[in-house]
């Protein structure tokens, strides 16, 4: 059995090692001195010091001298909270292969030999996370020091791994493994199970496959005498902690049925259960209320369009094909989810979904706070209630001693609306973050119109696409005309037009749309450009995103 | 489009995501963008005044009262009193009649085939309904009150159906009929052998691929169900006999799909079984006996004419469309007479939709039975009452207009077979969950849509113009 594992002894990324090793933590001490210190748990101290050693906090307060040995760091008066932890991540896993048609469609290839199914309650994420730095960078540099990372569909996905955002990150420095089985809703293509419909049926035949493999195993191991040894069955085996409660069941669910279908099973087995995703949970509260766990709730809000139920319950009577009023109606009730969940006094954490980039994370934070949400509950929601719901309350989410130094360091209040970033702690290593040229809030999606001339885009650009299986190399042609431009990308994959270009100061978006097997996916990307160079993120619909890094060649 | 029809062209391997997706596009467009659904109030004390009744059960009663209490009839009567106190619905000039029940549907529900197994007994309706559809509203509109939710015709056999009331605007889980018996879907011909299409690419073509195959699938469904309840049957005996201080014996593996079948032998579950041609309901009834179970209903059943005698010595019903047919080989054979003659054969016949749309008219199709065959107008009103109601085991509660039953109703402008009457209102348990006098129909949206152009202030009117 592999569960259970103490911090930082996961699996290998690296070498496999007999001997406990240590996590790799900064050695020595720091000293932040003239900081305004969140603690979240123990109130706000308006100018004090944390003193760091080997990675955890040693000393926090308004009278704390810094030790001889430490390296001082003076923040004149810039703020200090505890690092953002987000539950809901695919960073550095493998990319499951794209559907290649419809659920239940009955055509396509069935999935390559090896590759996932969703039906893999025995995967262990800890032993196969790559993330790229790029992509580590990128979270860091919005506040984000731990992720909980779990691969992003499936019906029986896996066990997650609460993952810090260090640049040289190796699975040595997981903070806890297995944090919970990850349960979500999509069937298998061209398989059983194909459907919604299946996909439950399977997961509730699993849990008492589950149940009565438990007894069987306690039988035997109580007396063996007369009974034939249970056979080893890996799925089961990782399913039985799971069953009996022992660990939490986080179970993927966005709209109201999703979430009122996972309660279902939840109550039916007696799990432990999480709700993760959970956008529509306004509408489930009397629901989740009962169930009595917390949530997680993403804050990649659904477009009123996709909310379910709305057009023909909650909203005021518009005139036919009034979107804008249908739209205005919706947005409140989405935004105030959280706000919703607060009132109705259910736990949750606020968590970017997986595929909102971190300002925008942080920028749906504050339209949730805008909508109703106490700003000190969603911080809340971004340190301390994650790290409780991740089983790690006693490690992270506060600024305590004993805890890890996991920290964000702002200019500006973090949910405010002028919040700078400038450093980032963890395991008490220090990263700086380096503020882009142009406004650093809401960049790209045309958030600010006048952030100064647009870029020069224009010519041939080498792309270099992060992926958990290394670079993936790319040519960009692209003429621009005005603060928009057309081309084309190509790569050992073939050729797309590059649609929608996009420049505003210096960010940039555009996307292409691939024909994969039938289906087409569209991938957004975003970027800061500076001089000849690019950097930004690639928006994989289902998949999370990717870094990426683009020079343009000189004339 | 015929459901079953569609159901089919799923089958064909088209990717089924990007129709529903499609689907779910042009739905979202043709909907009004919203409107307030308000939901009714539990109706305490109700009395439907000086209306036409048709009772379905024992004739028609030319001008009554219907008194309903708590959601059930309390009294119905040409002399029936009003109750002090009652909320009063005049129906002076119109009809009521049993709500409808439509025993053959598809809606509300998020998914509809398991389509990789051709057994999956184990899947349940239930799992997937949907409460905001806004065909539940549309079928309320059409005197529909209750439906037989059911899996898809892809698998031998299906899902677990779902019976549900059209409570539109309630939780999901209030749309569920309480206290209906459990049911399954069971399917036969070519849809289960895949025959009208290409399996994807590398998809083999599934087992089974014949009529033959089909029985020997279902054989030894029942086969291994036989062996599992008998294991079953042991270990309860085994645990009988267990004295103080011994071991309890190990229980036997709790298999979701075989449970379902066991409860089909046990008669605890009713089979709704999707068929065509006159040879395979023969087979299915031969294998029912053999098994020790009836089944509940054939669906569909469009050559039932030609073995009428048989089916209704089987105690089976027989849910047919009215004259829908030639969409496929196995449905060439049909005629507009079936449900007549079946009717005349002593078999409980329904009149189903297997359509959404079709569902809303379905008082329609039962008026088409008087005019092919001369079904009596009792008989065709049973047809989408009393018949399906026996077929879903709810006859205790539903399908006629009796004292102590549930208040389900439809009330019509006139006679509901006469080509121009339409519903008016429409009753669940007493409750009124469509009233064409605030529905938002076409006019309403059109009546307000005019209003707000009214008052439109003129310069943006113009500055937009017609565009």
């Amino acid at each position: 059995m592999r569960l259970a594992l103490p911090a930082c002894a996961g699996a290998l990324l690296t070498v496999a090692l007999a001997a406990p090793a240590p996590c790799g933590a900064q050695e020595g001490a720091w000293a932040l001195t003239n900081a305004r210190i969140e603690t979240v748990t123990k109130g706000v101290i308006e100018r004090g010091t944390i003193v760091v050693r080997d990675g955890l906090i040693q000393a926090v307060g308004a009278d704390v001298a810094p030790p001889a040995d430490a390296r001082v760091l003076d923040l004149n008066g810039r703020t200090v909270y505890p690092g953002l932890i987000d539950l809901i991540s695919n960073l550095g896993l493998a990319a499951a292969p794209a559907p290649t048609a419809g659920r239940g469609g009955g055509g396509g290839t069935p999935a390559a030999e090896g590759a996932p199914t969703g039906l893999e309650a025995d995967r262990m994420v800890a032993d196969e996370i790559k993330p790229a730095v790029a992509d580590i960078r990128n979270l860091r540099d919005g506040g984000i020091t731990a992720v909980l990372v779990a691969p992003a569909r499936g019906a029986f996905r896996g066990f997650s791994a609460l993952v810090p955002l260090r640049d040289s990150l190796t699975a040595r420095a997981i903070i806890r493994s297995p944090v919970a089985e990850n349960l979500g809703f999509e069937g298998v293509q061209g398989r059983y199970p194909g459907t919604l419909l299946g996909v439950i049926a399977y997961e509730r035949q699993a849990f008492y496959d589950a149940k009565r493999q438990a007894l069987l195993l306690d039988r035997y191991r109580a007396n063996p005498l007369g009974m034939r040894r249970p056979a080893y069955d890996g799925a089961l085996a990782a399913l039985i902690p799971v069953v009996k409660g022992e660990l939490p069941a986080f179970f993927f669910a966005k709209s109201e049925n999703e979430i009122r279908r996972a309660v279902r099973i939840g109550r039916e087995f007696g799990l432990k259960l999480t709700i993760v995703g959970a956008t529509e949970a306004f509408r489930a509260t009397d629901a989740l209320k009962a169930a009595g766990q917390p949530v997680v709730v993403s804050v990649d809000f659904p477009k009123p369009t996709e909310v379910t139920g709305w057009q023909y319950r909650w909203t005021e009577r518009h005139a036919p094909g009034d979107s804008a009023a249908a739209d205005s109606a919706a947005r409140p009730a989405i935004e105030g989810n959280a706000a919703a969940l607060n009132s109705a006094g259910i736990r949750f954490a606020l968590s970017s979904g997986g595929s909102l980039r971190p300002s925008e994370f942080l920028g749906n934070v504050r339209k949730a706070i805008a909508a109703g949400l106490p700003r000190d509950v969603a911080l809340q929601a971004l340190t301390i209630r994650p790290a409780e719901i991740a089983g790690v309350g006693e490690q992270l989410g506060s600024i305590e001693p004993g805890k890890i130094a996991n920290f964000v360091v702002t200019e500006g209040d973090l949910l405010g609306d002028s919040a700078k970033v400038r450093a980032v702690f963890v395991d008490g290593e220090r990263y700086e973050v380096v503020a882009p040229p142009a406004a650093p809030a809401g960049r790209g999606r045309g958030a600010e119109a006048g952030a100064g001339p647009a870029a020069d885009v224009g010519g041939t650009w080498d792309v270099s696409v992060s992926t958990p299986q290394g670079a993936n190399q790319a040519t960009m042609t692209v003429t621009q005309s005005g603060t928009s431009f057309t081309g084309q990308l190509t790569s050992e994959m073939g050729s797309a037009a590059v649609d929608n270009g996009q420049v505003t100061g210096s960010s940039v978006s555009w996307t292409i749309t691939l024909n994969l097997g039938g289906q087409s996916m569209t991938i957004t990307f975003h970027g800061d450009v500076e001089g000849n160079r690019m950097r930004g993120s690639a928006d994989i619909p289902g998949m999370g995103s990717a870094g990426f890094t683009a020079q343009k060649r000189t004339p | 489009m015929n459901r079953d029809q569609l159901r089919d062209g799923e089958l064909r391997g088209i990717a089924v995501a990007l129709i529903s997706v499609v689907a779910a596009a042009s739905l979202a467009a043709q909907q009004p963008a919203s409107f307030t659904m308000p939901i009714p109030p539990a109706a305490h004390l109700v009395a439907i005044t000086n209306a036409t009744i048709l009772t379905v059960s024992h004739g028609t009663i030319p001008r009554g009262t219907i008194v309903i209490r708590e959601g059930k009839i309390a009294a119905v009567g040409a002399d029936v009193a009003v109750p002090a106190g009652a909320q009063v619905i005049d129906a002076t000039g119109r009809y009521v009649m049993p709500g409808i029940i439509d025993e053959h549907s598809h809606s509300a529900a998020e998914a509809v085939n398991e389509f990789s197994n051709s057994v999956t007994a184990e899947v349940r309706m239930a799992d997937v309904i949907r409460e905001d559809m806004p065909t539940i509203y549309w079928q309320l509109a059409g005197g529909v009150t209750a439906v037989n939710v059911l899996h898809g015709s892809a698998n031998t056999i299906g899902g677990q159906n779902a019976v549900l009331k059209l409570r539109w605007g309630l939780p999901v889980d209030s749309l569920l009929f309480e206290g209906a018996p459990p049911g399954i879907k069971f399917a036969l011909g070519e849809n289960v052998k895949e025959s009208n299409f290409q399996p994807g690419p590398g998809r083999e073509r599934r087992y089974p691929a014949t009529r033959m195959g089909v029985e020997e699938v279902l054989r030894d469904a029942f086969t291994r169900a036989v062996a599992y309840r008998t294991e079953w049957q042991q270990y309860e005996a085994a645990r009988r006999a267990v004295r103080r201080g011994q071991a309890e014996p190990m229980p036997p593996r709790r298999d979701l799909q075989l449970d379902a079948l066991v409860e089909v032998m046990d008669g605890r579950r009713l089979v709704h079984a999707h068929c065509y041609r006159a040879d395979e309901i023969l087979m299915l009834l031969r294998v029912a006996h053999d098994f020790g179970f009836r089944v509940a209903s054939l669906e569909h059943v469009l050559e039932g004419y030609k073995v009428a005698d048989e089916i209704a010595a089987a105690g089976t019903g027989a849910s047919t469309f009215a004259d829908f047919w030639g969409y496929k080989l196995e449905a060439y054979d049909a005629i507009p007479y079936n449900a007549a003659l079946m009717t005349q054969h002593g078999v409980a016949v329904a009149i189903n939709s297997d359509d959404d749309e079709r569902a809303r008219r379905l008082y329609q199709d039962a008026a088409k039975t008087m005019h092919y065959g001369g079904v009596s107008e009792t008989d065709a009103l049973k047809m989408i009452t009393l018949n399906p109601a026996r077929m879903l085991g709810v006859e205790n509660r539903v399908g006629s207009i009796d004292v102590g039953k549930d208040a389900d109703l439809a009330i019509f402008s006139g006679h509901p077979f006469a080509p121009a009457s339409r519903v008016e209102m429409t009753l669940v348990d007493g409750r009124v969950f469509f009233d064409r006098t605030t529905a938002p129909t076409l006019e309403h949206l059109m009546q307000q849509l005019q209003e707000q152009r009214q008052h439109r202030p003129a310069a943006a009117a113009t500055d937009k113009g017609e565009q």
